[in-house]
């Protein structure tokens, strides 16, 4: 998230589009607390739940609607002047002027200019300012230009009117007029209002471009970088978000820098030189990444070989690897081999079928977890013959949380330390030690090997304190933070930093191999104090005070402990607060320089300033609070893969036929081709499939279950396995309340319990009704052998291989289903 | 919402059994104390009666308990102001004059004749206690319908009365003593205890209104009007007046007021059972 | 008498999440235990010698077609004036110097009178271990200057821990705050130490009437008929014995 949890108390209004209560129940409590100071709480869900109980209002929306719903947002702000002008003017690339060959769906019958309909990608060149003679873009500031981007936002979201919002999100005219206007009267300097998501807007084939409507919303009524305002992205559990920073993901790497493309990035000069933009903090990517590839492969990475660039694996294509990838790979025998250390795909997957299936096909299997998971026994999956099954299945027993040290990451990029409770059980590993102690295996198995390839992984370092195979987690962090590898002297000759120093700062990274950082954005987390001694700033435990609301005491955030990111925007170009009831950070002209003999002036507050500490307001980009993107300003014309604007396309598989332009379906969206018939999908408005299903989390729950059905405390919380219905469906169809049903999808079919509640409303699209059914899916086939009700169906059974084409995320939070009384 | 205490067969026969108990001893007591010398055959059955059914009742209080290794807590308090309290300190020291009197019933002596019949008053007093304090704690618990009677404890003294009287009729006639004027005195006593537990009963009901509907209606209704009030004392009722003349009826009579007894602490207790 | 404590749940607060529920059960070591099907998430019907803490909910459509989903973390009440205590014929549940009420599971045996005592339905059987049960107030915790487990797992602050009288004067300005956020049924329930049952010590802010949480709307003491209720069973012992008398007398010659 861009803001802090802490900080929701100081919000007007909050519009909450996830189910924060449910599923971040600790975070919550900030909510409450805006709520004590007066401020309303919307919450857009097409299912009335507990967060909805502790809302003002409740708007339901069909599933897979949300960019209609927020672009017609946006659409009312700009037609009723409810934007905070100055703000966009000055902080937005709004006034700027894109390339007259630019159209938007509404000329294009739903897509942008350049498509590829052979190819089904886009040719973005058309996609780009138009440059004055110095090659900065063109701008407007009255916004008027036919050719700027406010004006071609404002034509692209023509289309979205109060009323198609209620014919294609199923919201009543009115509901939405109240809320449109409640929200919007947070734009202007006095007032701020935040927003939430979570999976519900990630979880889609637009997921991408979800997120995107919610942030230019942000942008238009100014509420980026002040109290109260920001993007409250909500994370994941099981350190989500330190998993992202420190990229487990296939696309990138530590501190959200590209993974290389073998043809694109043939060399590291390549790499830098195309991933390197000319503007914004970025430019210092090459110091990043050089660092990186230092804290990866030590002295054995020089200026000579590239620092061992060619040692990193590279990506045959951008079209891979992806977790739905490698199951349909897995499936057509391409992988053969697979580690799923705490990752239960036999459950937790989208299309799990089809997920066990591939696994069904592996050669060998390792499962690293906790427990015995259905992906630890995937041979034992209802409906398979174990004697079919040729995987070699290891289980290797893992700690939890509870057991090990280490440091995690929460929502709010807040890095907090933690320490283990107990030691692990008898052979019980903590993730970190398996990691090394295979990693030593695998050195000492290729040790005699002369391939090139092989010397980086035989130079890397996977020691972390005096004992080999049992790493020292604070040596991790400190590998994270980075150090100086040689003596560092500024430009008067002093040392600033000597060998083996922890790197204080990332500004401090250098691209010359002196340096390096496991995860540049974690620089500033281990420091050396004045006694020498390190400090682990993520061990912090200072709490809150009056004039320290955020707590920088507690916890490290990164980056550089900022809490509030873009705060620069909570001040106005002159650099005093837009308001003073909404004051973060302003510019002290009176504030000593960085050095004594600079002019004095700095900016302070109650927030580590995301920007230039010394930079004057108006000096050069010193009115420029977006500093990651290269012209320094929020973009409303953005960069993605299917469009520059979010528009709204109907979910792969959706009731009814797209009423905002021709193109049903995101023209880019990934859909995958499987064998066997392994991934159906439903045609529109399919009668065999009429209904719409979410699928989602519950408080009591984890995830697949494996940390929650194994436990009996919490397994009885749940009856049992439930399918919510509504009274108007349950009726239609002679259900009762409690009564098994059986909900079939093109994939699979799973029976359930029914749970027939007023929470679930028919919808009303377009003058017909539209019922949608809510499925949480935490369950599978193991559980407390004594509690029934903790065993269960698995619900991605149900789910298809389609995903976002940005990053392939899959869509199961909108897809279609039908639903049979008793078990079928 | 609230829930029942789970007292099932145990003590639905603690009920019944110390109805019978406390009402065959305290109608010995009067029988030994203003009826005349031939009445002291009938005093001794019911203070031989009380004895093994005091005995009985204390194992049946015990073995209900969910722990009953620790039935001597009880003796840890005495709360004059809970009936279940008294309730466990009276059952023993009534368990001890049924004892007491029951030796003394075999006396010849004359002295100890009248010091049992002095001891008598004042277990007698016990005897009503134990009768009737059951109905009182039912009534002073939180469930509908028991927590509504005001006169559960009047009833069940009344139906103690009416048992007891009947046990020891039915002993009578098991002993070969109808022949006695002790027959018809007990006859006439429970004739005269039915009389007063049916205008108790109809108070009872009038007093709760539709809070007696556990009992009146529904699954207990048939068992409560057929067995309780019709076949447990309006018949019998009209059998003791005709076992004037029939001996046979009044046996019966007696029987069935005994049913009607235990029917009515069955469906007192069970109708709260869920 | 040390100073009453109390626990406050606002129920404006409570998301239903079951912490407390959870951590009843955890610091409580109470088990394994199924669940009942409500219709909805709320997992037992009722208070059970294995629930303590039951967090309810409730759904109240409103004539205006909205919804409201009620929740609320139910709880022992610690009632100043104890259905439970008062049945108790073992002295097994007594009051500590706290205000709290706790069942000593040495010295119980069993025999249930409380279980049928409590005007809302806490006290519980428990069929393995042959004693009533319920929730202490966490009293190892109190005693040790720790909060109970409910309160200190809650994640917004709806259960709150502390004295009394400082909750009560905490709970009546929230009362107010909440009627002028247009909560206009929000109201206290047993926080009145002059209202029923002497007030609770552990004490709610309700969002509707209590009855729509199932709530008596004035609880009593059961034992407030004791004396009528004996008195009655005189009058009748009276009659009965009269009657009895009159049966055996003989008539004019007294008991020769």
């Amino acid at each position: 998230m861009t803001t802090n949890l802490i900080d929701i108390q100081n919000t007007d209004v909050i519009m909450i589009t996830s189910n924060m209560a449910e599923n971040h129940p600790v975070g919550f409590q900030w909510v409450m607390k805006a709520k004590e100071r007066g401020a309303k709480v919307i919450h857009v869900d097409p299912r009335f739940t507990r967060t909805s109980a502790a809302a003002d209002i409740h708007v339901p929306l069909r599933s897979g609607t949300n960019i209609a719903f927020f672009g017609a947002l946006m659409s009312y702000a700009m037609q009723k002047n409810l934007f905070f002008k100055d703000y966009v003017v000055h902080y937005t690339n709004a006034s700027f002027l894109i390339d007259p060959a630019f159209k938007t769906p509404t000329d294009l019958a739903g897509l942008f200019t350049g498509y590829d309909e052979a190819r089904r990608v886009y040719d973005r060149s058309s996609w780009k300012y138009q440059l004055d003679g110095e090659g900065n873009p063109k701008r407007d500031p009255s916004l008027r230009d036919p050719q700027s981007v406010f004006q071609l936002l404002k034509r692209h979201y023509s289309r979205y009117t109060p009323e198609m919002v209620e014919r294609v999100c199923g919201i009543p005219k009115a509901k939405f007029e109240e809320v449109a206007q409640l929200f919007c009267s947070t734009s202007g300097p006095e007032k701020t209002g935040t927003v939430t998501y979570a999976l519900n807007l990630t979880q889609h084939t637009n997921g991408v471009e979800n997120i995107r409507a919610l942030c230019m919303l942000q942008l238009l009524l100014g509420n980026i970088g002040r109290p109260g305002g920001g993007i409250v992205a909500l994370r994941g559990h099981a350190n989500v978000q330190g998993a992202t920073d420190l990229e487990l993901l296939y696309h990138e790497l530590p501190g959200y820098l590209a993974m290389p493309l073998r043809d694109a990035h043939p060399d590291l000069k390549t790499y830098l030189d195309k991933e390197t933009p000319k503007g914004g903090f970025w430019v210092n990517k090459p110091k990043f990444m050089v660092s990186l590839l230092k804290a990866f492969y030590d002295d054995a990475a020089h200026a000579g070989n590239e620092f061992g660039y060619q040692w990193l694996p590279k990506r045959a294509s951008a079209d891979a690897y992806s977790h739905q990838h490698i199951f349909v790979d897995m499936y057509n025998g391409i992988i053969k081999g697979f580690l799923a250390d705490g990752q239960n795909p036999a459950v937790g997957g989208p299309n799990a079928k089809l997920a066990r299936a591939a696994m069904q096909r592996l050669d060998w299997l390792v499962v690293v977890d906790i427990f015995l998971t259905e992906t630890a026994e995937v041979w034992k999956a209802p409906g398979t013959n174990p004697k079919d099954v040729k995987t070699e299945v290891f289980y290797i027993p893992a700690a939890p949380a509870a057991e090990k040290d280490g440091s995690l990451t929460n929502t709010m990029r807040l890095i907090q330390w933690h320490e283990k409770a107990v030691n692990p059980p008898g052979d019980v590993q903590t993730d970190a030690q398996f990691i090394c102690t295979l990693a030593h295996q695998l050195q000492k198995m290729y040790a005699s090997s002369k391939k090139e390839r092989d010397k980086g992984f035989l130079a890397a370092n996977f020691t972390y304190g005096a004992k080999p195979d049992h790493p020292e987690m604070v040596e991790v962090l400190k590998e994270i933070n980075g150090v100086a590898t040689a003596d560092i002297s500024d430009k008067d000759g002093k040392v600033v930093y000597k060998k083996g120093q922890p790197i204080a700062s990332f500004a401090h990274l250098t691209d010359d191999g002196k340096t390096t950082s496991g995860c540049w954005i974690y620089t500033g987390v281990t420091v050396e104090g004045p006694d020498g001694k390190l400090v682990n700033r993520a061990a912090g435990r200072k709490p809150a005070e009056a004039n320290d609301y955020l707590a920088h005491g507690w916890g490290f955030s990164w980056p550089a402990n900022r809490r509030i990111l873009y705060n620069r925007a909570s001040a106005n170009l002159a650099g005093k607060p837009w308001s003073e009831k909404k004051k973060l950070i302003w510019w002290d002209p009176a504030a000593p320089g960085q050095k004594p003999e600079d002019k004095p002036g700095k900016w302070v507050g109650l927030d580590v300033p995301d920007f230039n500490a010394f930079l004057a307001p108006d000096a050069k980009n010193g009115d420029k609070p977006f500093i990651m993107r290269a012209d320094l300003v929020g973009g409303f014309f953005g960069p993605l893969n299917d469009g520059p604007f979010p528009e709204h396309y109907e979910p792969v598989e959706s009731p009814t036929k797209n009423l905002l332009s021709r193109q049903q379906i995101n023209p880019v969206a990934k859909i995958w081709q499987v064998p066997d018939q392994k991934n159906q999908l439903a045609p529109v408005g399919s009668p065999d499939y009429p209904y719409v299903i979410t699928t989602y989390r519950l408080t009591e729950h984890h995830l697949s279950g494996v940390m929650s059905r194994y436990l009996p405390m919490l397994a009885e919380l749940h009856y049992a396995h439930f399918a919510e219905i509504s009274h108007e469906l349950a009726k239609e169809l002679g259900i009762e309340n409690g009564e098994k049903v059986t909900v079939m999808s093109p994939r699979g079919k799973v029976h359930l319990t029914a749970m027939v509640t007023h929470r679930i409303k028919p919808f009303v699209i377009d003058g017909k009704t539209v019922h949608q059914i809510g499925v949480p899916w935490h369950w599978g086939w193991k559980g407390v052998p004594e509690l029934p009700g903790s065993m269960g169906d698995i619900t991605n059974d149900l789910s298809a291989t389609v995903g976002d084409p940005n990053v392939y995320i899959q869509e199961t939070k909108a897809f279609v289903c039908t639903v049979k009384k008793g078990v079928v | 919402m609230l829930k029942a205490p789970g007292w099932e067969m145990s003590i639905i026969w603690y009920f019944f059994l110390g109805g019978i108990a406390g009402g065959a001893y305290f109608t010995a007591a009067i029988a030994d104390n203003f009826g005349s010398r031939r009445d002291s055959a009938v005093a001794r059955i019911g203070y031989l009666l009380s004895l093994p059914l005091v005995a009985l009742c204390g194992l049946l209080l015990v073995v209900d308990l969910g722990v009953p290794s620790r039935f001597l807590n009880m003796m840890r308090v005495l709360k004059l102001t809970d009936p279940m309290s008294i309730g466990a300190w009276a059952v023993g020291v009534f368990g001890a004059f049924t004892f007491v009197s029951s030796v003394l019933s075999f006396t010849t002596s004359e002295s100890l004749a009248s010091l049992r019949r002095k001891i008598g008053l004042v277990g007698m007093l016990f005897g009503f206690f134990l009768a009737s304090y059951t109905g009182v704690l039912l009534s002073n618990s939180a469930l509908p319908f028991w927590a509504d009677s005001r006169l559960m404890g009047a009833l069940f003294l009344a139906s103690g009365g009416s048992t007891g009287m009947a046990a020891v009729a039915l002993l009578v006639f098991l002993t070969g003593g109808t022949a006695g004027e002790g027959w018809h005195k007990i006859e006439r006593a429970d004739r005269y205890s039915m009389i007063i537990e049916l205008v108790i009963l109809a108070a009872f009901l009038a007093l709760l209104g539709s809070a007696a509907r556990p009992i009146t209606s529904g699954h207990f209704a048939a068992l409560f009007w057929g067995g309780m009030v019709v076949l447990g004392l309006v018949v019998p009722l009209v059998l003791n007046v005709l076992g004037h003349r029939v001996r046979a009826l009044g046996v019966v009579s007696a029987v069935l007021v005994l049913v009607g007894g235990f029917v009515l602490r069955y469906v007192v207790v069970m109708s709260q059972h869920g | 008498m040390a100073r009453t404590l109390a626990m406050f749940t606002d129920t404006s607060l409570c998301i239903g999440c079951r912490a407390c529920q959870v951590a009843c059960k955890q610091w409580n070591e109470l088990g394994l235990e199924q669940p009942e099907w409500t219709g909805g998430y709320q997992n037992h019907a009722h208070f059970t010698d294995k629930t303590f803490r039951l967090v309810r909910f409730v759904e109240e459509p409103k004539p205006n077609g909205d919804l409201a989903w009620l929740l609320m973390s139910d709880v022992c009440k610690h009632c100043a004036q104890a259905g439970c205590l008062e049945a108790c014929p073992t002295g097994a549940i007594y009051r500590t110097e706290y205000g709290t009420v706790n069942i000593n599971q040495d010295v119980c045996n069993g025999c249930r009178y409380c279980v049928s005592s409590c005007p809302f339905g806490v006290v519980a059987f428990n069929e393995q271990t042959g004693t009533a049960t319920k929730c202490t107030f966490c009293n190892d915790r109190i005693h040790n200057g720790l909060s109970p487990a409910c309160a200190k797992a809650c994640p917004t602050e709806s259960i709150q821990f502390g004295f009394r009288d400082e909750l009560v004067a905490k709970a009546e300005k929230r009362v107010e705050t909440l009627k002028a956020m247009g909560f206009k049924e929000a109201q206290l329930y047993g926080a009145d130490s002059g209202g029923f049952l002497g007030g609770l010590n552990a004490f709610f802010l309700l969002l509707s009437k209590p009855s729509v949480y199932n709530l008596p709307a004035d609880p009593k003491l059961p034992q407030r008929n004791v004396v009528v209720d004996s008195l009655l069973s005189i009058g009748s012992a009276l009659v009965v014995g009269l009657g009895a008398l009159l049966a055996f007398r003989e008539r004019g010659k007294g008991d020769n």
